[in-house]
């Protein structure tokens, strides 16, 4: 397989984490995510940078039923720093209609110009499908500090579990910004690619 | 006359400093800018990156600002384009390393510490310090 046929699978694959699940105010972001459970496109808008709100179509492989959510994401704590900023946030979503169909759980993060660190953990509940939780904590580290508006590189392990399959698995990941676009991808032998589009507008 | 002489000379830096330095200007000396200002504080820019802004930049206040949380490109992002909404922005540096934020407004614009707070929190991110120079 050629070169550029696995970048393009990689891409088109692949899936993952809630990078900056809100924007500053006023902006709008559009992601693509993909993991082992589920296919998903997700629209938010942030009124303020405290919380988002947004819509998602998310598919779920395992059970094979597709759901819309609205979501709802909260800025529950934030400390910035001159080297450093943390976070954590509260994350939600509901099916118009059917409120037994639903999520929520926390994402928490800390970084600095070299180091990243960050969780979640996240509850699903579906009355077509058995309930679960996914879980997953991440680490980081920028091989080089790239200037404003240059391509950053973030090199990554990350380790997530769910309670459907209760395999964990462990492996690594390339994060690269440029501009408003974010991508990650990573790779593991047990929960197959996750990849992560992330457009700002 | 030893006195004397060292009291003219007093003298004449002191109105030399005065003409120099009348309130938070920035004067161009071959080609760079003074790095202290009047209050006695230094100007908190990198030097060479900062010359680099204010070439062929005239007429302008500047505005340069500490903030903190600005820890990456993604991150910043939102604070270049909320300020240039604003069509008194000629010009914004992101300086990531250093935790700036430097912007060029037209002269008749006022610069209000409040509104370029407001303007860096709205973004997520707080203002530690502002410094304004006029060009």
């Amino acid at each position: 397989m050629g070169i550029y046929k696995i970048i393009i699978l990689v891409f088109l694959t692949v899936l993952n984490a809630d990078a900056r699940p809100i924007s500053y105010s006023g902006g709008t972001t559009i992601m693509y995510k993909s993991d082992t459970f589920n296919d998903s496109v997700y629209l938010h808008y942030s009124p303020t940078y405290k919380y988002s709100i947004g819509l998602e179509r998310a598919k779920n492989k395992f059970y094979k039923n597709t759901e819309n959510y609205f979501r709802f994401t909260y800025l529950v704590n934030r400390k910035n720093t001159f080297k450093s900023q943390r976070n954590l946030y509260f994350q939600s979503g509901v099916v118009p209609g059917g409120v037994e169909n639903n999520f929520y759980g926390i994402h928490g993060d800390w970084e600095t110009r070299k180091w990243y660190a960050g969780f979640g953990l996240k509850d699903i509940n579906n009355k077509f499908s058995k309930d679960y939780k996914e879980e997953y904590i991440q680490l980081g580290f920028a091989p080089y500090v790239a200037d404003y508006n240059n391509l950053h590189t973030w090199i990554m392990v990350k380790t997530k579990k769910n309670t459907v399959t209760n395999k964990s698995s462990t492996y690594p990941e390339l994060k690269f910004f440029y501009g408003n676009t974010l991508v990650e991808f990573g790779y593991s032998a047990v929960t197959d690619w996750d990849l992560h589009f992330m457009y700002r507008f | 006359m030893k006195k004397l002489l060292l009291i003219t000379l007093f003298s004449s830096s002191l109105i030399a400093a005065e003409n120099d330095h009348s309130g938070m200007h920035g004067h161009s000396h071959e080609g760079h800018l003074h790095e202290t200002m009047v209050d006695g504080k230094g100007l908190d820019v990198n030097p060479e990156r900062f010359d680099m802004f204010v070439k062929e930049l005239s007429n302008v206040n500047i505005a340069i600002v500490s903030v903190k949380g600005m820890v990456c490109d993604f991150c910043a992002r939102g604070i270049s384009k909320t300020f240039l909404k604003d069509k008194n922005v000629k010009k914004i540096d992101v300086d990531l390393d250093n935790g700036k934020v430097v912007i060029a407004f037209s002269k008749s614009k006022e610069i209000t510490y409040s509104e370029i707070e407001k303007k860096i929190l709205s973004n997520g991110q707080n203002m530690s310090d502002l410094q304004i120079l006029e060009i």
